[in-house]
């Protein structure tokens, strides 16, 4: 096999080469893999093509690195499911339940309620409401919260930056309020997927690294309720004020995050007396 | 996890991938786009307890096929080619090495570029990687075979390389005194 351009032939020689292949991929069971090194040890030409599709591999690889910062531009926008364009679905049953005492200004911790009645990856198409919102920031949360390289795409010392950009995506002049009085200062944001259009969820982070998310979006229906998420450790205390909805989330105690969410409702336009 | 959760986690491995598909940043960040758009409004078909990775690469790689008979065909030895344009790629292997394999890869037709980077770049297994092309393992392995040949006799005619291996190597330019 000394012609490099026997490629387009399926010969008598390819079942060889198969052999090679899967040898640098890993797919030949041990006894393959044994005689097929065997047979490297004397066919030098053999090697020298594993060498080769090894070094393409790592040529590959080089080429193309796993992109970490350049996703800053997704935004999803999804057509309604049919569950809510038909408007009725027995999941409504659950939420009605839930939503009774959203209604008024009690704080009510619903998560066991939505995570119990369906499977997690489920339960957040619910429906459209603060509860899904609220869930949302959460996981928001949990994926961003724990992120060392690149928790935020675009850092707080381009803070003008950062927010012109996430208001121009939300269409909206968005604020970001100081929590430095609690000992967070702001790490930065992100652009995210939301329900009804794009997010934005800015990071803060105190000086044992702990951190909290703020999350922002547009959110239709105006209520001066507000609510308690409570998932995995984590809590996240959201409301909605002028058709924007806004969620504080924490790996931290409810009492520790509730007079944060407070002043920062307060900050942003909103009614943190209704609170109480 | 919610399933968007679980489709922003796969966001760069479909970006890297829609990257080495199509060797141009920015149609491959309106893939990746359409891909989560597709995955979204198509999650009822998914079974949670399948692998997300490859249904996502799957929707890719079927929209880049669909968007391929759109898109105008680019001469490979084009200077405005998108993959001509792209910045060196840093690292520790040779710069020049890279050029040529970049644009060797944008030489393979097509089938044979997609099934070597689901493998030798993405590190799917022959299976995942039939499940996303919708093949049968032996073709994957054929095409695959046959995409790295190719590749190494394109490497070969490269003028300024001499025989045909592909050599991963640091060039170090020293001045001499």
């Amino acid at each position: 096999m000394n012609d490099d351009r026997d490629y387009a032939k399926p010969g008598p020689g390819e079942p060889d080469l198969l052999a090679l292949s899967a040898l640098v991929d890993n797919e030949l069971s041990a006894a393959e893999r044994a005689a097929t090194l065997e047979r490297l040890a004397v066919d030098t030409d053999a090697a020298r093509r594993v060498a080769d599709y090894r070094a393409q591999n790592a040529a590959l690889k080089a080429l193309f690195a796993m992109p970490t910062d350049t996703t800053r531009c997704l935004v999803l926008r999804r057509r309604a499911p049919w569950w809510q364009r038909a408007g009725v679905a027995a999941a409504w049953l659950s939420v009605g339940i839930m939503l009774g005492p959203l209604l008024g200004p009690t704080l009510v911790s619903v998560s066991a309620l939505v995570l119990g009645s369906a499977p997690n990856w489920l339960a957040s198409r619910l429906s459209t409401d603060q509860v899904a919102f609220a869930q949302r920031a959460n996981i928001a949360y949990a994926v961003y919260a724990p992120e060392q390289r690149h928790p935020v795409e675009v850092a707080a010392d381009e803070k003008a930056q950062l927010v012109t950009w996430l208001s121009r995506r939300l269409d909206r002049s968005l604020m970001v309020p100081s929590l430095q009085e609690y000992g967070y200062a702001l790490v930065g944001g992100r652009l995210l997927p939301g329900e009804a259009g794009p997010a934005a969820q800015f990071m803060y982070q105190n000086a044992a690294g702990e951190r909290l998310t703020l999350y922002v979006a547009q959110f239709s229906r105006d209520t001066a309720a507000v609510g308690l998420l409570s998932d995995g450790g984590r809590n996240t205390f959201y409301w909605a004020n002028q058709g924007m909805g806004y969620a504080l989330s924490g790996q931290v105690p409810e009492t520790h995050l509730r007079p944060i969410a407070l002043d920062v409702c307060g900050a942003l336009g909103g009614h943190p007396e209704s609170w109480r | 996890m919610s399933f968007e959760a679980d489709i922003v986690v796969w966001l760069p491995v479909m970006k890297r991938y829609a990257r080495a598909l199509t060797g141009d940043p920015t149609w491959a960040d309106d893939l990746v786009q359409d891909t989560a758009e597709r995955a979204l409004s198509r999650w009822h078909a998914f079974r949670p307890q399948s692998n997300l990775r490859a249904w996502l690469l799957t929707i890719l790689r079927h929209l880049y096929i669909d968007q391929l008979r759109m898109h105008r065909e680019i001469a490979v030895d084009d200077e405005t080619a998108p993959w001509n344009r792209m910045p060196a790629p840093p690292g520790e292997v040779d710069t020049l090495v890279l050029r040529d394999m970049q644009r060797a890869l944008y030489r393979l037709p097509v089938e044979q570029r997609e099934v070597l980077l689901l493998v030798g770049l993405e590190e799917l297994s022959y299976r995942e990687a039939a499940a996303v092309l919708k093949v049968p393992v032996g073709t994957v392995m054929s095409r695959l075979s046959r995409a790295r040949e190719h590749l190494r006799a394109l490497l070969a005619e490269e003028p300024h390389r001499k025989g045909s291996a592909l050599k991963v190597v640091r060039t170090v330019v020293k001045s001499t005194p």
